[in-house]
């Protein structure tokens, strides 16, 4: 609950937040009146989460817990459950390399995209937060990469990258940059997959941090102005700070996303398999590989679980580092 | 795995989905394992609706371009009491995909269902899922290779042979012109000879006396020559690996290495990239290892380029690469109509009629013989007559190789060795590198 | 630092207590240098969709000899006609529509119920579910695929629309957003006040909350609505290709030995014609619908 405060610290005139089931006042009533409310507290929260529950218990936690009985097990692919091998396929797979490889591409395109992401989005929002003519074009505009369906995207961008006959390539060309193996090299190559997916999602965050910032009381801006502060001390000193939850909001999901990447290192070439060297291959192609190239499901499985637990682990730490950065100037 | 065959195992693939694929392999595989054969799919199949006496329905699933459209009507005219629905999938992938969901399920296939003879070794795995379609009428019908790899280890025919993908070798004519090469195909054929050593040499020649490369990619010409070891990765009769020990995988990966790298020959493209898909249109490369459908392909690419033309040879003997079945799955309510219908379709004639009109080679013997076909020419290849060049070719073919349980992914480690080497890492290294990857699966 | 780590303030603010300020006193004039920054991200945003168009308006010969032209063809419509009789396009369309907007109410609905209950109602193990529902969004999807056909073919779904719309209709990320948007967005004042006189749960859920979940409601569900449109991987493994959606029915332009990419990437654009459209009257309501929560609470 620790974040909550800040919210509160940020609405002063916040009656704090009562748990109403508990503290609320309650006319006298019948007897059985009043076991249907208590009934109506008591029971009411599960109701309203059981719709969304129980249909993830039939889509999204069996899937998960058959991953983990799987993991567990020797499985083929085409053969399906072999014997139980315990924690076997977990440690072949910490043996070898290709798994070392995947985790370290999968953080440097995560921070290659969800770095730069965040900072462009917000600028866009505080942009689109200003008094601007045709609000909604311009908001919807930022849209417009969402709508685009993600085969086309990778269709045009992998062209765009093209070794030999790409765009940027013939562009750095023209100003006398010799080309830029996008598909050889290990850092080119994750910055051609960051531009996709920064390309697509950077909009959509825009907006999210735009209706948080819509929320913003402008009065605290017109008190800012009064004292003398500029657009961009203002934009560092409350706008920021007032926005601390949803940047974390964002920069969770956006880690849980960019960690699971997937499509775009899958199409940046015609294999997807990423890269001839591994160059791009990232921990949910290497579990593909393993499961669907190699037919081990197992392995597959195991990894998809350490995949899970390390992207736990970085949505832990991304929050605690966000919600520092994020309260930083709001005193 | 099928990213493989997105390279070079299959012709219809295009796709960048290429890789989805290989998904329902898997969900088979789980579904089968876990709920034995499950209820009803009677909702999403269309066909089957015959009563006792009344006229039988079929569903037909084929993909990518059988050339059916036209023949199935006229199917449905000497048969009054079979109706046909035709369910046409994008890819070769989709269909893959399609398929081996609906064989996990236990419902929802079509009574023919079309097969890729690049899944037809995973398919065959499960050959008791489908009718065995051996018959007197269809006997001798086919080429024996293209009849031997749909037939089960019982002898069992699983699938009747719809196409097939005889190589040929495609080269700029205009190109070889330029550098004082001899450029009309009798005598580029002859240039090109009939082992790899004199392709290579050919390909020396021609770079001597000009700066286009000489062929795509080594990756390309590597699998033409390691389908022609008849046991590569695997051995047939318990499908153990054998892989990293045969002297005859390594000579051919040095081999295509000499030529490709140390010699210069290769454009370094990986097919169906789209550098590759470009350079077309830039004179990328001169030769291209080319089954008969890769006509259309180049057609497209290279829209505006003059000179493409079909040598009549292929290094090594002949090579397939490519082609389709018409199957019966047993989940079939009219096998008898279906085989039928199967066997109508893939008969001389029909093939014939369907080559002429999208370009699919048949695959049957007295196909090869018909006049119509032989003396089909391509306008935009400078007349050339492929169909009594791929004619030819089909005939060359005489390996069939044996690709078992991990095929796929072994093929595909040795392509990306290859693609390394052609990225600047030394032979040795990505060899070892290679080694590792195949030891790896074990 | 415990588990409740995860459940931080809300993603939108308290549309409520902006009310002093908001609407009356626009912060200022946006500056020039707002005008040509968004103005740049505006080209880059609309490059793929007017590239898609530019390509999708030329025939196929026109492609492969100049790759790189960023004039229009003037075959649109002659390339959209083929488009919609190559595949079955009517059909598509209207299972697009069906499925997104089930989809997207569902979710909706949904997450706004699931969400007012962890945003405003105190029960046994809240922080813990709460926590849990994220942790899901952690799940890599591509593993998950396996079982979840396995629970289709049980059901008997497969090639069924349903096989598509239930998977989707759980949204751990829009139980997240609605929590963090009630939180704040709904006063417990509002909720006091409702108790008061008597309402049951489901009287405050639906007089209360609901409206006041309205802006954030607005957002998901055209959020929502978007990634199911585009979404391809599941429907391609689950439905017929006589019984597609629109991502599915346009992987099959690409079915021919030489794809002609003036036909996909025409069908690209039609795909994202009606989102475009959807944008028209929902990105009014969409924008307005912030202001409004802005101004009414």
């Amino acid at each position: 609950m620790t974040v909550q405060s800040p919210s509160r610290t940020t609405h002063p005139d916040s009656p704090g937040s009562p748990a109403f089931v508990q503290r609320s006042p309650m006319k006298p009533r019948s007897g059985w009146r009043r076991r249907l409310t208590k009934l109506d507290e008591k029971g009411a929260p599960y109701a309203y989460i059981s719709p969304f529950f129980i249909l993830f218990g039939v889509v999204g936690l069996f899937p998960l817990l058959y991953t983990a009985w799987v993991s567990l097990h020797k499985w083929s692919l085409i053969g399906g459950q072999g014997n139980f091998v315990g924690l076997k396929n977990y440690t072949d797979v910490l043996a070898q390399p290709y798994f070392w490889n995947a985790l370290k591409n999968t953080i440097s395109i995560f921070l290659l995209s969800s770095v730069p992401q965040v900072i462009a989005a917000l600028l866009i929002a505080a942009a689109l937060d200003s008094g601007l003519r045709a609000r909604t074009l311009w908001r919807m505009g930022v849209l417009l990469p969402y709508v685009v369906a993600p085969v086309a995207v990778a269709l045009i961008f992998s062209d765009l990258f093209g070794d030999k006959f790409g765009l940027v390539n013939h562009l750095l060309g023209l100003v006398g940059i010799d080309p830029i193996q996008w598909h050889k090299e290990v850092l080119p190559s994750h910055v051609a997959i960051a531009t996709m997916v920064n390309f697509r999602w950077t909009g959509y965050n825009a907006l999210i941090f735009l209706a948080a910032m819509q929320a913003i009381p402008r009065d605290y801006y017109e008190a800012a102005m009064i004292d003398g502060a500029g657009r961009v001390r203002t934009f560092f000193s409350i706008t920021v700070p007032q926005l601390r939850a949803t940047i974390i909001f964002v920069v969770i999901t956006s880690t849980i996303g960019g960690l699971q990447i997937f499509d775009e290192p899958r199409m940046y070439d015609q294999y997807g398999l990423g890269g001839a060297d591994r160059q791009w291959q990232t921990l949910t192609l290497y579990l593909y590989q393993l499961g669907w190239t190699q037919k081990n499901f197992g392995r597959a499985a195991a990894v998809a679980w350490m995949l899970f637990l390390i992207v736990v682990i970085f949505a832990v730490v991304n929050f605690l580092v966000t919600r520092r950065i994020a309260s930083k100037g709001q005193r | 795995m099928t990213s493989r065959s997105t390279r070079i195992g299959a012709p219809s693939v295009r796709s960048r989905h290429a890789v989805l694929a290989t998904l329902t392999v898997g969900l088979m595989a789980l579904t089968a394992c876990s709920s034995g054969s499950s209820g009803d799919g009677a909702a999403t199949q269309a066909g089957s609706t015959g009563g006792a006496g009344g006229p039988v329905t079929l569903t037909l699933a084929t993909f990518n371009q059988f050339g059916y459209e036209e023949l199935i009507p006229e199917f449905e005219k000497s048969h009054p009491n079979i109706k046909v629905t035709h369910k046409k999938a994008a890819t070769s992938n989709e269909a893959r995909d399609n398929f081996f969901t609906r064989l996990s399920a236990g419902s929802g296939m079509a009574d023919v269902e079309a097969v890729e003879v690049d899944w037809l070794p995973e398919m065959l795995q499960y050959s008791d899922k489908f009718n065995d379609l051996n018959s007197p009428d269809v006997a001798g019908r086919w080429l024996d290779w293209k009849a031997k790899a749909a037939t089960d280890a019982d002898g069992h025919l699983i699938g009747y042979g719809t196409d097939s993908g005889p190589e040929a070798i495609c080269y700029r004519s205009d190109l070889f012109k330029k550098a004082g090469l001899p450029s009309d195909r009798e005598s580029v054929a002859k240039l090109f000879g009939n082992t790899w050593e004199s392709y290579f040499a050919a390909g020396k020649q021609f770079k001597a006396k000009s700066k286009v490369p000489f062929f795509d990619s080594i990756g390309a010409t590597y699998q033409g020559m390691v389908n022609q070891i008849p046991a590569a990765y695997e051995n047939p009769s318990d499908d153990s690996i054998t892989a990293t020990d045969n002297a005859d995988v390594k000579k051919v990966y040095d081999q295509v290495i000499q030529a490709g790298i140390t010699d210069g020959l290769s454009a370094k493209l990986q097919q169906w990239g789209d550098d590759w898909t470009a350079s077309f249109q830039k004179d990328g490369f001169a030769t291209m290892l080319c089954p008969g459908w890769m006509v259309g392909v180049i057609e497209g690419n290279a829209k505006g380029v003059k000179g493409w033309d079909v040598a009549n040879t292929f290094p090594g003997g002949g090579g397939n690469w490519g082609g389709s079945y018409l199957t019966v799955p047993k989940q079939s309510a009219h096998p008898k109509e279906a085989q039928i219908l199967a066997s109508w379709l893939t008969a001389p004639e029909q093939q014939v009629k369907a080559f002429k009109k999208v370009g699919a080679f048949p695959s049957q013997k007295q196909a090869l013989e018909s006049q119509d076909l032989l003396s089909f020419k391509v306008a935009s290849f400078n007349e050339a007559p492929t169909g009594q060049i791929f004619a030819d070719r089909a005939k060359a073919v005489t390996v069939t190789p044996y690709k078992g349980t991990h095929y796929f992914a072994i093929n595909d480690a040795m392509q990306q060795a290859l693609t390394r080497v052609e990225q600047g890492t030394s032979p040795q290294e990505s060899w070892d590198k290679w080694l590792g990857d195949v030891k790896a699966l074990g | 630092m415990t588990a409740p780590t995860l459940t931080p303030g809300p993603a939108v603010k308290p549309a409520v207590k902006t009310r002093r300020g908001a609407g009356l006193v626009r912060r200022t004039q946006a500056s020039p240098t707002a005008y040509v920054f968004l103005a740049i991200v505006l080209v880059g945003s609309a490059f793929p969709l007017w590239w898609s168009y530019v390509i999708g308006s030329k025939d196929s010969a026109a492609i492969v000899q100049d790759p790189y032209s960023f004039i229009p063809g003037g075959h649109f419509v002659q390339n959209a006609s083929t488009v919609i009789t190559t595949i079955p396009f009517w059909k598509a369309l209207g299972n697009s529509i069906l499925v997104s907007g089930t989809v997207s109410v569902l979710v909706v609905l949904f997450s706004a119920m699931a969400g007012f209950a962890f945003a405003k109602l105190r029960f046994r193990g809240r922080s813990g579910l709460l926590v849990f529902v994220i942790a899901t969004m952690a799940v890599p999807t591509q593993l998950g695929i396996v079982p979840l056909f396995i629970v289709m073919s049980k059901l008997g779904w497969i090639g069924s629309l349903w096989a598509v719309i239930l998977p989707s209709a759980v949204s751990a990320f829009g139980v997240f957003w609605m929590t963090q948007y009630l939180h704040e967005a709904l006063p417990d004042e509002l909720i006091e006040a409702s108790r008061v006189d008597g309402a049951s749960t489901l009287r405050t859920f639906w007089s209360v909350a609901l409206p006041a979940a309205r802006p954030g409601a607005a957002m998901l569900g055209l959020f929502t609505f978007i990634a199911t449109w585009t979404n391809f991987f599941w429907p391609f493994i689950i439905l017929d290709p006589g019984n597609p959606t629109l991502p599915v029915a346009l992987q099959q332009l690409q079915a021919a030995y030489f794809v002609d990419y003036s036909l996909v990437l025409n069908g690209v654009v039609l795909m994202a014609l009606p989102l475009i459209v959807l944008f028209v009257f929902a990105g009014k309501q969409l924008v307005s619908g912030i202001m409004q929560g802005a101004v009414k609470g």
